[in-house]
């Protein structure tokens, strides 16, 4: 290595090749992806966000709630996500192409959310939310600094907290969500990964498959854009991933 | 191609032999020391902070009240002072010593570096506050406000000019490991960060592919700019601690860096198994963890000398160099998707973290530092009693934080593939490791004040009355083991 430059050069091609191959490889497969027009439905998808929730998702970023709770649904066989009522189907690239920050995060102490206004049977609604974020409860803490504590005047606010026992402030007063606090339960309720897409089923066992309808498998083609409503016949869409 | 050092010194490092110190020392005291100084503060704050995150993990409600310390923020607040602050600062200082020093000749550009470190503290303190108010960006180990990573950016390369003019201006025609991996610390950093930025925070690539880039940005850094100064230490030290030259070294050490700088970066996807990201990032990132493998291999057929080495140095590098392959291999391993599906999520994942960053990095550059302060001070370090202490609550403390996060990680795993185990109980099962953890949290604090203590006496014995300095051809020759 006695050559000084081309010492630098090669290390500066080594930085370049894992850069291009990594970020711009996946960029160049999924860059451009586009949203997913449905015939049946007659609008696209994934649907955009309202306003609020976006800026809801700064709120959630700058909080660092990634810091517990991931927005990444993984496939049947592989972690318990769905069995969990996460989801119906695992997260796609698709999901997220219209999220300035997409909080995929890394670590659950808490439940995934990325489907959280979509669960079934029962999703939390903005009570719910907002009493959790005020109060906290025995594994979650409480953000009070969300909201603010002032004197009723005249009738109660419509936008004041339900709040019952050691959480309900004294009489006479009420606790009303911040802006931020009403950003990000808006945020939180816009999570809904409800439709599937065709990318998003899963790949069947081909196995198992083969004792339904030996010959129906290979000409489907058409049924790529079918609405996505009813479970996937399953033999289409076997490309990709194993 | 460059030959293994051929003589050594047999001075033990806690002799810190003031016959050593010599004019390449003495002249680049003032800003490395600085650079030390420093590293050492923020470890200590990021100690502080780690054991605030560790408590709010098992005892979520506590400072719920302190919007700048969410837990999310403080985690964040923690891993930026210590990579950013502690590994940072006292990275830069090791590389530009080690390289003064194999160069040959005093560093030049002297006043760039104490510019850049200035800079430098300031757009780490200036991040920390900018967290702290909510401006975190939302990657891991990049979670600076974006205005402050220019300033950081520049500078960093005002410092590294130091290194690479001594690279480039070195008195012999040889180079050894240590040059080519602090140079490629050097010469990297400001290359990577840029290209992160570029992707992340001034024209962000869409959607999940930002996990991607951060992944990729993450990875790197520990691949071209964290491993490769430890390691620079670790090739420098092992022969003067050991007594003894590098085996295998003509034929390897070279490959081994190689494979580091090339393949490294690859193994960026393995923590985005299962997401909604391309499948074949994964793959690949398989694939490379286990052809990283051999970088590991060399290290260990280079470095094994280090065994048995004696001195607080020593032990350290011995210690570092220890965890660093067992990080390595433990990375291969939960890479695959079979083990990835038990530890991903958990955390399993910051306890690999730490030992990568405190077991491997921060202990080989504790060895470092206990090598260096003594030949830029001329003076030994002030309290044996100290350094003893800190060695044995550093390696207790992180023993203990490795094990309970490890045993608790699993636990976790497990419970997290079953559907019926809900997240109480999942959270009540890992209570008593998180306790462990934090008390871990605290050992290693308790271990950190001590070294701060210790090297900020050193450093006012010094100032009092300095040693002279000397002429830097006895340098030459003190380096000429390096032939």
């Amino acid at each position: 290595m006695r050559n000084g430059p081309l010492f630098l050069l090669g290390l500066f091609a080594a930085l370049t090749l894992s850069w291009a191959g990594i970020v711009l490889g996946s960029n160049a497969q999924l860059g451009s992806l586009a949203p997913y027009y449905d015939d049946a439905e007659g609008q696209s998808f994934p649907l955009r966000a309202p306003g609020i929730a976006n800026r809801g998702q700064l709120v959630y970023a700058d909080l660092g709630c990634a810091a517990c709770h991931t927005q990444q649904v993984r496939r049947p066989d592989f972690g318990s996500d769905q069995a969990r009522g996460w989801g119906d189907r695992q997260s796609v690239a698709r999901d997220y192409i219209f999220q300035s920050r997409p909080q995929l995060g890394a670590s659950r102490f808490g439940p995934d959310l990325t489907n959280l206004a979509g669960r079934k049977p029962s999703a939390p609604d903005a009570d719910d939310l907002m009493n959790l974020l005020y109060a906290g409860s025995e594994r979650h803490p409480a953000y009070k600094f969300l909201f603010t504590e002032r004197a009723i005047a005249g009738e109660p606010a419509s936008i004041a907290l339900k709040l019952t026992g050691n959480a309900a402030p004294d009489a006479g007063r009420e606790v009303i969500p911040t802006e931020r606090a009403q950003s990000l339960v808006a945020y939180l309720l816009s999570l809904n990964n409800g439709y599937d897409y065709p990318e998003a089923r899963p790949i069947v066992n081909p196995e198992a498959e083969k004792k339904p309808a030996p010959a129906a498998a290979p000409a489907t083609e058409k049924k790529e854009n079918a609405p996505a409503a009813t479970p996937a016949p399953a033999a289409q869409k076997a490309e990709g991933k194993k | 191609m460059t030959t293994a050092p051929t003589h050594v010194s047999p001075a033990p490092a806690a002799r810190a032999a003031s016959a050593e110190v010599t004019a390449i020392d003495t002249t680049a005291r003032g800003p490395l020391l600085f650079l030390l100084g420093s590293g050492i503060v923020w470890l200590v704050v990021s100690g502080v902070l780690a054991l605030i995150t560790s408590i709010q993990l098992h005892s979520p409600h506590f400072l719920e009240d302190c919007s700048c310390l969410t837990f999310g923020r403080a985690q964040a607040l923690a891993q930026t002072a210590f990579v950013y602050g502690w590994l940072g600062n006292a990275g830069a200082a090791i590389a530009l010593w080690l390289l003064g020093r194999l160069g040959g000749a005093p560093l030049r550009a002297l006043n760039w570096v104490l510019v850049g470190a200035l800079f430098w503290n300031a757009g780490v303190t200036a991040g920390l506050v900018g967290i702290g108010v909510g401006d975190m960006t939302s990657f891991s180990l990049l979670q600076l406000p974006r205005y402050v990573q220019p300033l950081l950016l520049f500078a960093w390369a005002a410092m590294a000019i130091a290194g690479v003019l001594a690279w480039s201006g070195r008195h012999r025609d040889h180079t050894f490991a240590s040059q080519w991996y602090a140079v490629g610390a050097l010469f990297l950093f400001p290359w990577l960060l840029s290209a992160a930025q570029v992707v992340l925070i001034w024209a962000p690539v869409r959607g999940t592919l930002q996990a991607v880039a951060a992944n990729w940005f993450a990875q790197s850094l520990w691949s071209l700019w964290l491993a490769p100064i430890a390691l620079a230490a670790a090739y420098y030290l092992v022969p003067k601690v050991s007594g003894r030259v590098l085996p295998s070294y003509r034929l390897f050490a070279a490959l081994g860096f190689w494979t580091l700088i090339v393949i490294g970066p690859w193994t960026a996807g393995r923590h985005l198994i299962g997401g909604p990201v391309p499948a074949w990032i994964a793959t690949i990132a398989v694939a490379a963890s286990v052809a990283l493998l051999f970088h590991y291999l060399v290290l260990v057929l280079n470095l094994r000398v280090a065994v048995g080495a004696g001195g607080t140095a020593g032990k350290f590098v011995t210690f570092g160099l220890g965890a660093y392959v067992l990080g390595g291999v433990l990375d291969a391993l939960t890479s695959f998707r079979g083990v990835a599906v038990e530890t991903q999520f958990t955390v399993i994942d910051p306890a690999l973290e730490q030992l990568a960053l405190y077991g491997a990095i921060s202990m080989l550059f504790f060895g470092a530092i206990y090598f260096m302060v003594p030949r830029l001070t001329g003076r030994a370090w002030t309290s044996s009693g100290l350094t003893l202490g800190h060695r044995f609550l550093v390696k207790i403390g992180l023993v203990i934080l490795l094990v309970s996060l490890g045993v608790g990680g699993w636990t976790q795993g497990v419970d997290l593939l079953n559907a019926k185990t809900g997240f109480a109980d999942i959270l009540g099962h890992l209570n008593l490791c998180l306790l462990a953890a934090s008390a871990a949290q605290l050992v290693l604090l308790a271990g950190n004040l001590l070294l701060a203590v210790n090297f900020f006496q050193s450093i006012c014995v010094w100032s009092a009355a300095p040693a002279p300095a000397e002429n830097y051809l006895e340098a030459a020759a003190v380096e000429a083991r390096v032939s």
